[in-house]
């Protein structure tokens, strides 16, 4: 044998899988959605992933060519950056931002940092939040719901209802990778072959379920979670972003740390913040968190926990519900019935509140229509901002006609609100008899300062318009229009003043002068 | 009862080539180099100079302290020389190298017919056991009449007899067990004299159903050892893992596994200690796979001590025509040693030649990338170590975290890391350098203060 051995040290045989390989697979779960990104969006959405993808590795390409190092763009990792990226912008992106963001991805965020597995946060979602950022403009032009005129996320914020199967098959707008249904899939499949850490991608949907379900004030409301849920880049980030290697912790403990880090932020972010993408910050933030994570939280080999110390000195322990306390036992029973009793209080309430507040202004229609057996819903048209600014901020809600005892009209009521009080709104109901004249005004609802603002609501001030005949009253007016202030509360004044004037207004020119 | 132990890899087995030729005696014709130091401890002390005649079973070298062994001659001869010799290591050692006469004269020493077990005390099992200069034939090499002699033989509760021969391609202990369980049980019984509070379990995996129906009909009627199928996965016969799946238990690096209750000894091993206890028989020969893709006859040798490598591989039909040898390991794939010349001594321990047509790590080496943190290695270490905050410690220099949060120094050395890893990353290597270097470090400090 003549011919040169080969010598290492062992192992002398490898696994099979490879860097490579396992970019490949991540690539190859997130085509489904990039292919239905593409179908639904059309040919743009294409030509972003095409740029995404191709700047990212040329990008890196040049870094190690300029800098003279092994060229690293063929294990698959700036591919992978690329394409994230583009799956998280809007098909109606200008194609130079995610070049941009890419070249930002790579360069700044990834070679600058000492390439793959070196970078600090995520290359993507960093460059997803730099381009936000810095071309706020191009980034926020979503494909929207030609009703509600918003993307499912601001919607929601808004308070109206989504089409949750829409966001779920992908076809509801907003960015080129929003087909959860793909998402799931192929998040599902790169857990199944043990890619991602099932650890990280669960306990970020769990801890955001369950903050949005303590917090966000619908509880356990299915449709609600849902469409949190399939909104928002939530399960883009917990199965391909929050997963990323190299800024996840290591330990397993460490992994469920960071997930719950980011459900929890991002929850929290969604109910109290103001942008629909706070999910890609929830994120970074918790990247920047993983080396403290990785620092402190470390396990122990199997010898050195205490269950295996016990166990090599001959230690019997009691089961586990025997060691602890009773108290403790009791305590965290009560407190998850409480709890599940609290978060199901909203859904319950919710329809008693309701009738509640119908049964406040059909009070304060009897005290403003005194005569009226019933009252009848009218039509407002164009209530909204009435009169455009003449009466300031001021809508006109409701109009009703109250019908007396033989079917006669016994008058009109109109609940007005305005929203230039100290503290607003305040929303009224203003009763007039047929001819106009002012027969009583009482207050639905008003916030103002106690002593101040809230002297409104006393009689002393409320009786100055009754009975009174006027086109519209004047501050300190000195005649038969004229209504005092109330001192200290000049602001309040003007905002009743304002409602009530807009509501006279509205009585003459819509109801009488419309002919209704 | 659980059948494994958590993390471990599936590496290909390949333990088709050889899994089925039967063991066949295989006697050298040329020179026989036995190195001093086979076994861990302290190098035996040669006995025998130039120019004098041994006979086969003749002690040439005395075990030098307690923890040391015999060197016994397989050969009968000449000796030809005292001199240093390239081993397996690679290393330049101390060897007594014997001029083979080819007629393998033995010493007559050797029973015909076996003492009866009950006859022989548990002093004539252990002086039997140290004058075969047995050690432990698993990989280790530590001598069998210490780790036979704990301080309380009383407290030991399992004798572990390791059939598992986890590690891919090897068959030997497989054709082992297979014809010679009885042996291998009456081994046992022997043992289990010195430990009479202890169970005999004799644990083979599941990939060798043939050798488990053997050892289950040769334990037959012997109601202190019985027989277990362990899932097939390595390193399954590792010490610890064995411990862990049997006695349940798991213990630091600074324990043997006699503190914990446990008697772990190689198959082969058994079979040597039955040998030497009942025929007084020593150690001079075992067991010995010649496998690998670039084999011609991939087989199971009996083989005598200090036969070259190239001798066995020319005995297994040499390298196939048409394939060049990349890579020829003293033992398996996972833990074994490369060699750079075939002109080297097997011993004691040595029990494969693996003779590979491409190097996987050549291969490796140019797939290399980063770390990825991807955390395979963690979820495949058996002993529940980071490999790769590990690594990132060394990098960091930062010995001092290696060593007391990560407990880098529990590391086994099994390969699961290296393995596994995508990335293609030295794991294993740089462990067993730092610990080294940590080791020297303490020893330097230690020296310091004397």
């Amino acid at each position: 044998m003549s011919q040169q051995l080969h010598l290492s040290a062992g192992p002398h045989v490898r696994d099979r899988w490879t860097t490579p390989f396992i970019m490949m697979i991540v690539l190859l779960a997130l085509l489904p959605t990039a292919v239905i990104g593409v179908v639904v969006n059309g040919l743009n959405a294409l030509w972003i992933i095409l740029a995404s993808i191709g700047a990212a590795v040329l990008t890196e390409l040049l870094f190690c060519l300029v800098t003279r190092r092994k060229i690293t763009i063929f294990d698959g990792s700036a591919a992978v950056t690329g394409m994230l990226l583009a799956l998280c912008l809007s098909p109606n992106t200008p194609v130079i931002l995610p070049v941009v963001g890419s070249v930002f991805a790579i360069l700044v965020v990834k070679c600058c940092f000492g390439g793959l597995g070196k970078n600090f946060i995520n290359p993507a979602l960093a460059a997803r939040c730099f381009l936000l950022l810095s071309f706020s403009n191009g980034m926020t032009n979503y494909p929207v719901d030609a009703v509600s005129g918003a993307t499912p996320i601001a919607a929601l914020k808004a308070g109206s209802m989504v089409n949750v199967t829409s966001m779920f098959l992908g076809t509801a707008g907003g960015v080129i990778g929003g087909s959860i249904v793909a998402l799931l899939i192929g998040g599902l499949v790169l857990w199944g072959l043990d890619v991602i850490h099932g650890e990280i991608c669960f306990s970020v949907i769990g801890g955001f379920t369950l903050c949005l379900a303590l917090f966000g004030g619908h509880g356990f409301d299915p449709a609600y979670l849902a469409a949190q849920l399939c909104g928002g880049g939530v399960v883009m980030g917990a199965f391909f972003m929050a997963t990323d290697y190299t800024t996840s912790p290591v330990s397993r403990l460490g992994q469920l740390v960071y997930g719950c880090l980011i459900g929890v932020l991002g929850a929290l972010f969604r109910i109290f913040g103001k942008s629909a993408d706070s999910f890609s910050y929830s994120i970074i933030i918790a990247n920047l968190f993983t080396p403290l994570i990785d620092l402190y939280i470390v396990p122990k080999p199997y010898a050195y926990r205490k269950r295996a110390i016990d166990k090599a000195a001959g230690v019997v322990k009691p089961p586990l519900y025997k060691r602890i306390p009773k108290p403790v036992i009791a305590l965290t029973i009560i407190a998850a019935l409480a709890g599940l009793a609290l978060s199901g209080v909203f859904s319950m309430t919710k329809g008693p509140i309701e009738a509640n507040e119908e049964k406040k202004q059909q009070a304060s229609f009897r005290i403003v229509c005194e005569d009226a057996v019933d009252f009848e819903q009218l039509e407002v048209r164009d209530g909204t901002n009435y009169g455009s600014g003449k009466f300031g901020s001021t809508t006109i809600e409701q109009a009703l006609r109250a019908v007396g005892a033989n079917g006669e009209t016994a008058g009109y009521v109109l609940v007005i609100s305005n929203r230039n009080a100290y503290n607003p709104p305040i929303k009224l109901a203003l009763g007039v008899d047929p001819e106009g004249r002012v027969n009583r005004i009482s207050f639905i609802e008003i916030n103002e300062t106690p002593g101040k603002g809230s002297l409104a609501d006393e009689s002393k001030f409320k009786d100055q318009f009754s009975g009174k005949l006027a086109d519209s009253f004047v501050l300190n007016g000195t005649g038969e229009d004229g209504i005092d202030a109330i001192s200290g509360a000049t602001v309040t004044t003007k905002a009743v003043l304002n409602a009530v004037n807009a509501g006279l207004d509205f009585f003459r020119n819509v109801i009488m002068g419309g002919g209704n | 009862m659980r059948d494994t132990f958590r993390g471990g890899v599936h590496p290909r087995e390949r333990k088709d080539l050889s899994r089925e030729a039967a063991l066949r005696v295989f006697d050298a014709k040329g020179e026989m180099v036995f190195p001093l130091a086979q076994h861990i401890g302290k190098p035996a002390k040669a006995i025998v100079k130039k120019g004098d005649p041994v006979l086969v079973g003749q002690r040439i070298a005395e075990a030098d302290g307690f923890v040391s062994a015999h060197v016994i001659c397989s050969c009968s001869g000449t000796v030809k020389a005292v001199e240093k010799r390239r081993t397996i290591s690679g290393a330049m050692q101390e060897c007594i190298v014997v001029d083979n006469d080819g007629l393998y004269t033995a010493t007559g020493d050797v029973l015909d017919t076996p003492l009866p077990v009950d006859v022989v005390t548990n002093e004539e099992i252990l002086q039997a056991v140290k004058d075969a200069g047995i050690i432990g034939l698993g990989g280790a090499g530590f001598p069998t009449h210490v780790k036979l002699a704990p301080k309380e033989p009383l407290a030991i509760k399992y004798l572990i007899a390791n059939g598992a021969e986890c590690e891919p391609y090897l068959t030997c202990n497989d054709q082992l067990m297979r014809g010679y369980a009885k042996e291998i049980v009456d081994g046992m019984e022997v043992v289990l004299k010195l430990f009479p509070n202890a169970q005999g379990v004799i644990a083979i995996e599941n990939n060798k159903p043939e050798a488990i129906a053997a050892m289950k009909r040769a334990a037959a009627g012997h109601n202190r050892i019985r027989v277990m199928g362990l899932r097939t996965k390595y390193p399954q016969g590792g010490e610890r893992s064995l411990i862990k799946v049997i006695a349940g238990v798991d213990y630091p690096i600074t324990k043997l596994p006699a503190d914990v209750g446990c008697i772990v000894d190689n198959v082969g091993t058994i079979y040597a200690i039955g040998r030497a206890a009942l025929y007084h028989e020593p150690l001079f020969r075992h067991v010995l796979t010649v496998t690998g893709e670039a084999v011609k006859e991939p087989s199971n040798f009996i083989v005598r001590d200090g036969t070259s490598f190239q001798e066995l591989i020319e005995a297994a039909g040499g390298i196939k025509d048409g394939v060049e040898a990349a890579k020829i390991i003293s033992g398996g794939p996972m833990m074994g040693i490369a060699v750079s010349t075939t002109e080297v001594p097997i011993t004691k321990t040595t029990n494969a030649i693996t003779v590979l047509s491409s190097d996987p790590v050549e291969k490796a080496d140019r797939q290399m990338t980063a770390c990825l943190h991807c955390g395979r290695c963690t979820t495949v270490c058996p002993n529940g170590l980071m490999p790769q905050m590990m690594a990132d410690a060394v990098a960091a220099g930062d010995y001092e975290r290696y060593e007391k949060k990560l407990y880098g120094l529990d590391c086994i050395s099994c390969g699961s890391c290296t393995y596994i890893c995508p990335a293609k990353r030295p794991l294993t290597q740089t462990f067993k350098q730092t610990k080294a270097e940590i080791m020297a470090r303490k020893r330097a400090a230690q020296g310091g203060q004397k």
